[in-house]
């Protein structure tokens, strides 16, 4: 493998691929998801033929349930994502803050990572049940199990972020003696975006998942708790109905992190190796 | 100004610094006085920038005493603020700011609104040949090398300091850049008056741009002192000559430096 050195560029990096390319690659993927998309839909109604409606309902009958959810249960859906997108914000926040204290306060450092560490040794599922014990709300118990889970993504993240800051720019700010707020601000907090983004990207797709789960046992709102609901029931379209919501969620909050990156990491340079 | 009437902007007597028991600068002494060009030159290792880290008020002496406008730059870092700025060897600009907001870096940490930060930055760029709108508000990695630098030469004139630091800032780039970079720098900041130490390892750079030359030699101890006058320095034989004089001080040229 090489990596391609363009002379002609000014950092010596490949000039960012032109939005026409970019255009074809959104094309050739959607095209890619669209196809999978209506091979699983041909193999779930050719199962249902054969299959009882309860362990695999027809493609229609799933769309139907789909529908009422959407009509009569749609305030679960509104439940779960705004319980997915409050504890992810208050985790970044204090995830993020934490990070920053481990990588600027010398003496804080080893007792704040050894706190972090432990933690993400911690079953989930010990976290889900220890809420139950803990808490009486319902909002408390979810919101309890995302936070202790996600903050140490992004603290042990962030750690990692400040220790890369480079002190050739530490340097170049401190020449103009700055106050510790204007480092934290014009320096460490621009530095640390990228790890913050790359750490909700990584974790958005898990989080959604254990919010669904921490429903599904410590509270009877949600589309996890729905989807306990239907189980109960042996009704397999509401599964499979609830589901496939949970999967448009978790692509439609994976897709706003992407905008977000977008935007707000529009300085760095797109590098290709061939 | 007369010599007469020229202060010393900055002041080192005697100072010593060491690392563990590895001296990087032993017993230096001299003084820059307002509106001179100093070049502090020195092969590899011999203390430049040690010393200018001593100047910049980031690292303490061991011994001795450092006096920048007449304070001490380590012990009083903050009083120091907006009059001194540093240039470095390799741009160090801050990847998520653009040209203009890189430039506007010391001015924003001077409290300057945003208006003004953009104002003078854009003044500033202009300066240092780089206009238009489009090429302000590129991010460094869109920028070519010479770029770069010409916008980080910018960065440190832009907060109107009494005291330009170069550590090095020419020597990643090619001849031709480098020479065109040197010569606008150098107009600028005596049409500006502004008091420089330019830190280098290459002689011809010194010779080119410096009133004066102090030529160190591991550990930073001065081993030669040159003036440099606008008629020297259009004198081809004195300049073979001087050239021979502040190798042999320096025991030797610099890789690089027949380059």
């Amino acid at each position: 493998m090489s990596t391609r050195i363009d002379p002609e560029t000014a950092a010596g990096l490949e000039p960012p691929a032109p939005a026409g390319a970019e255009r074809n690659y959104f094309k050739r993927d959607l095209f890619a998801s669209i196809v999978i998309i209506a091979l699983i839909a041909f193999a779930m109604e050719a199962w249902s033929w054969v299959a009882p409606v309860y362990i695999m309902p027809s493609v229609v009958l799933t769309g139907d349930e789909i529908l009422t959810i959407l009509g009569e249960d749609y305030i679960h859906i509104v439940t779960t994502i705004l319980r997915l997108l409050f504890a992810v914000a208050f985790s970044l926040v204090t995830g993020s803050l934490i990070g920053v204290i481990m990588g600027i306060v010398r003496p804080a450092e080893p007792f704040i990572k050894a706190l972090v560490v432990i933690f993400t040794g911690v079953p989930a599922l010990s976290w889900m049940l220890f809420a139950i014990f803990w808490f009486r709300g319902t909002e408390e118990r979810v919101f309890f199990i995302l936070a202790v889970i996600l903050i140490p993504f992004y603290a042990l993240n962030v750690y990692d972020g400040i220790k890369a800051l480079s002190t050739d720019l530490v340097e170049v700010v401190e020449t103009f003696r700055p106050s510790r707020w204007q480092v934290f601000r014009l320096l460490i907090l621009p530095h640390i975006v990228p790890y913050i983004l790359m750490t909700t990207k990584s974790i958005i797709g898990y989080a959604a998942r254990m919010t669904a789960f921490a429903e599904l046992v410590s509270v009877n709102t949600g589309m996890g708790a729905r989807m306990g609901l239907a189980q109960d029931e042996l009704n397999m379209q509401g599964v499979i109905g609830w589901t496939i919501l949970l999967v448009i969620v978790n692509l439609g909050v994976q897709a706003i992190v992407a905008w977000a990156e977008k935007r707000l990491l529009k300085w760095r340079p797109e590098v290709s190796v061939r | 100004m007369t010599a007469a009437d020229a202060r010393a902007v900055i002041e080192l007597d005697r100072v010593d610094r060491y690392f563990g028991a590895h001296p990087a600068v032993l017993d230096l002494s001299f003084r820059v006085m307002e509106g001179e060009i100093v070049a502090l030159l020195g092969r590899t290792g011999a203390g430049k920038s040690t010393a200018l880290h001593m100047i910049m008020g980031v690292l303490e002496p061991t011994r001795g005493t450092v006096r920048v406008e007449g304070l001490d730059p380590y012990a009083q870092f903050k009083a120091l603020r907006g009059k001194l700025a540093v240039s470095f060897q390799n741009d160090r600009l801050l990847p998520w700011r653009a040209a203009w907001e890189n430039v506007a870096l010391g001015l924003e940490i001077l409290g300057f609104d945003r208006e003004t930060q953009r104002d003078r930055a854009i003044q500033w760029l202009e300066n240092v040949k780089i206009v238009g709108e489009e090429n302000v508000r590129k991010y460094p990695h869109e920028l070519s090398g010479g770029m770069r630098q010409r916008v980080s030469l910018a960065r440190a004139l832009c907060v109107d300091p009494e005291l330009v630091l170069l550590d090095e800032s020419f020597s990643q780039l090619d001849h031709v850049t480098s020479k065109a970079l040197r010569t606008d720098f150098t107009e600028l900041v005596r049409r500006l008056g502004k008091t420089c130490v330019l830190i280098t390892h290459r002689i011809d750079d010194a010779l080119e741009m410096a009133d004066r030359i102090l030529v160190l030699a591991a550990p930073a101890k001065l081993a030669l002192e040159v003036r440099v006058t606008p008629a020297l320095r259009s004198d081809s034989d004195w300049l073979e000559a001087q050239h021979a004089a502040i190798a042999a001080a320096m025991g030797g040229e610099d890789e690089g430096e027949a380059a």
